[in-house]
């Protein structure tokens, strides 16, 4: 294992200095004050503190999937903090805003490996910022740069050439898509159409809910897509009419909430009843409160809203790790660092991307305690591989492997009841 | 005011000849300059999308037969940041779309032609944008085709950027012309306007008996040829005084 050497330092600086001119305003960063400096950190390890880095969207259109995800690692880190940390070291991360786009992710992932030389990259949020990233770490597989538990369920970072450079610990966009399209056929719903992102993790649930329907014999009826970074205000109707024109009887939605949220209001308005599923990553509470502060009668546009989920209610409380994140949550109410709270943003006290955050984050500790007193680089994905048959608390027992570099991989269905989701356990009921 | 006058109708035809001889020479450079930019933009912008195109269909092998179709999103959502790309497409070899950039869905016009062509294509889309579209076969076609579609848009705002750019400098030759052509019509009327005051002056001093002036009569330019004439015929006209005028000489 070896840190960067000088050449290696002015080759990624030149390769920074290109991508440059690329940056788009957005591309601001701010530290997390509790961060100390890259000064005196080996590998993004000192003495006292291991050094994670973060880019993610705290700013734009799908904020609330970046500040919601580090408000329940947070939670998880400072308790650790709080008890000595890990192997006396506590956890700092350093973030940085990348507004969900790829060319401020990218430009951000140089910073945190090149000047913060963070210890590992933790907690990155989408699939167009992820797939570009992923050619970063093949860059500098010889300092043995993981990423850990990136909040998308696509396939880039679990397949060749780039999947040895990650570890994942939710269940993927191809299983979560095969789910539904297995239930929505399961109940007689077998003319699917597909809403989606018009970028990499739109492609990427597409290609899910394509190959789902094909290895049983069907085709998507219909498809229409949107603009990454388009708001609730934005007009979904021509969307809407062309995938009425297919004559759905379901629609899988693979896009982020102020989009999909758009998308179920005009399909509710322009006569398109039929249900409506969305990711995980969607990030469910957005969607649901932007539609109960924008229209009088929500509960006729959440009918029809069925939503797949990575991790189990966080009203579960029956759940050990449900029990842990909202004792936690109510305990420390964290935030993200001053330099990039957002004024008109209210977070959430629970939600299931908070509740993925502190998951991430537990196994996350639970990965670097099994390194010792003397954390490296080189031996973490030794260390990741430790982990079998490990209880975390979610009642799925989570492992790792060279083969297997996704933790879990159970799935949870929701729909919306009484203005707040809930799990949903018969579809013939609801949908059938 | 009379005299400008006269002036101003002697140099019309000269003006007007250079008020067309200006507007013959801006209308044809501009349709050269029209011509070679639009040929010459639209063969480059052809040709580099060709090549792009054909980068992407090199780079696709790989994903298509091995990886997600994310990738391939990922990949062409990257070229789709180069000037004058408006979209991007790959079918397989079924026709199938694997991959697009299309918002909010593919336009019928597309799905309505034949995906296997490679050809360049000129299409309008939405009923009014006007596209050139190139293609590349990948794997010669066996695994499909990528297909790229230019905004003719573009090429046309800078054939408007270059002729606005040209005319604004042909109309700045023209001012000038203009200016100096008056200031140079001026120079050459100012003979003609001494001569035509000599001829009411002696016109005057005919009537009123004084002796002609004495003006124009010692130049040696055609004002004092034409001045010298204007007495002699003056004299001529009168007999007494054409005697007096014909004693000196015959003497």
């Amino acid at each position: 294992m070896r840190a960067l050497t000088r050449r290696k330092f002015l080759r990624t600086s030149i390769l920074g200095s290109l991508a440059a001119p690329w940056l788009g305003p957005g591309a601001a960063f701010a530290q997390d004050e509790s961060a100390g400096s890259a000064a005196g950190f080996h590998e993004g390890v000192s003495n006292d503190e291991i050094l994670l880095g973060t880019s993610a969207a705290f700013s734009g259109p799908s904020r609330g999937l970046g500040i919601e995800l580090y408000r329940g690692a947070q939670a998880c880190f400072t308790r650790v903090n709080e008890q000595g940390g890990v192997g006396g070291r506590r956890i700092a991360l350093r973030l940085y805003d990348d507004g969900y786009q790829p060319v401020p992710s990218v430009q951000n992932t140089m910073e945190l490996l090149i000047e913060d030389q963070v210890f590992a990259l933790f907690g990155y949020v989408g699939t167009p910022t992820v797939t570009r990233v992923l050619p970063i770490l093949k860059k500098f597989q010889e300092e043995n740069v993981y990423m850990f538990f990136p909040f998308t369920g696509a396939q880039p970072q679990r397949e060749p050439p780039y999947g040895e450079f990650a570890f994942n610990l939710r269940a993927s966009y191809r299983e979560e898509t095969a789910g539904l399209v297995e239930n929505f056929l399961r109940i007689g719903r077998r003319r699917i159409a597909v809403f989606y992102q018009a970028d990499a993790y739109g492609r990427s649930g597409w290609a899910g809910v394509r190959e789902a329907l094909g290895a049983r014999g069907g085709q998507i009826v219909g498809e229409a897509t949107y603009t990454r970074g388009a708001a609730y205000g934005r007009s979904m109707g021509e969307q809407v009419e062309i995938l009425r024109n297919a004559g759905p009887d379901a629609v899988i939605c693979i896009g982020a909430y102020g989009a999909c949220a758009a998308f179920l209001r005009d399909a509710i308005d322009l006569g398109l009843e039929v249900p409506v599923a969305n990711l995980s990553f969607v990030g469910s509470e957005n969607l649901l409160q932007i539609i109960a502060d924008s229209v009088d009668d929500s509960e006729r546009y959440t009918r029809y809203l069925v939503n797949s989920q990575v991790v189990p209610s966080y009203e579960d409380e029956s759940i050990p790790v449900v029990r842990e994140y909202a004792e936690l949550m109510d305990r420390y109410r964290p935030e993200v660092p001053e330099s990039l709270r957002q004024p008109d943003y209210v977070p959430f006290d629970r939600s299931f991307v908070s509740l993925e955050g502190f998951v991430n984050a537990k196994m996350l500790v639970e990965i670097l305690s099994r390194m010792g007193d003397s954390p490296s680089r080189a031996r973490l994905e030794q260390a990741v591989f430790t982990v079998r048959d490990y209880d975390l608390g979610i009642g799925e027992m989570v492992s790792f492997s060279e083969q297997r570099r996704q933790g879990m991989q159970r799935l949870y269905y929701t729909v919306v009841d009484q203005g707040r989701f809930v799990p949903l356990d018969d579809w013939r009921a609801r949908f059938g | 005011m009379k005299l400008n006058m006269n002036v101003q109708k002697l140099f019309r035809r000269p003006l007007f000849g250079i008020f067309l001889l200006f507007g013959i020479i801006a209308v044809s450079t501009s349709w050269v300059c029209i011509a070679t930019v639009d040929s010459q933009l639209s063969e480059e912008y052809e040709s580099n999308s060709r090549g792009i195109a054909q980068t992407i269909a090199d780079a696709s092998v790989d994903i298509i037969l091995n990886r997600d179709l994310s990738a391939l999103q990922s990949l062409i959502d990257q070229f789709l940041e180069i000037q004058g790309i408006s979209y991007i497409y790959i079918v397989n070899e079924d026709g199938e779309f694997l991959a697009h950039t299309f918002v909010p869905g593919i336009p019928g016009e597309i799905l309505a032609s034949d995906p296997a062509d490679t050809g360049t294509v000129e299409r309008v889309l939405s009923g009014a944008d006007n596209y050139v579209e190139v293609g590349s076969p990948i794997l010669a076609g066996v695994a499909g085709s990528v297909h790229i579609g230019m905004d003719k848009s573009v090429i046309t705002l800078k054939i408007q950027q270059a002729v606005g750019r040209q005319m604004y400098l042909i109309s700045s030759i023209f001012l000038v012309g203009i200016i100096a052509a008056i200031m140079l019509m001026n120079l050459a009327a100012r003979p003609v306007e001494h001569l035509l005051t000599y001829a009411v002056q002696l016109a005057r001093a005919e009537r009123e008996g004084e002796p002609a002036p004495g003006a124009l009569l010692e130049r040696d330019d055609e004002a004092g040829q034409l001045a010298r004439l204007l007495l002699y015929f003056s004299r001529v006209a009168d007999p007494e005084k054409a005697g007096a005028l014909a004693r000196p000489e015959a003497s």
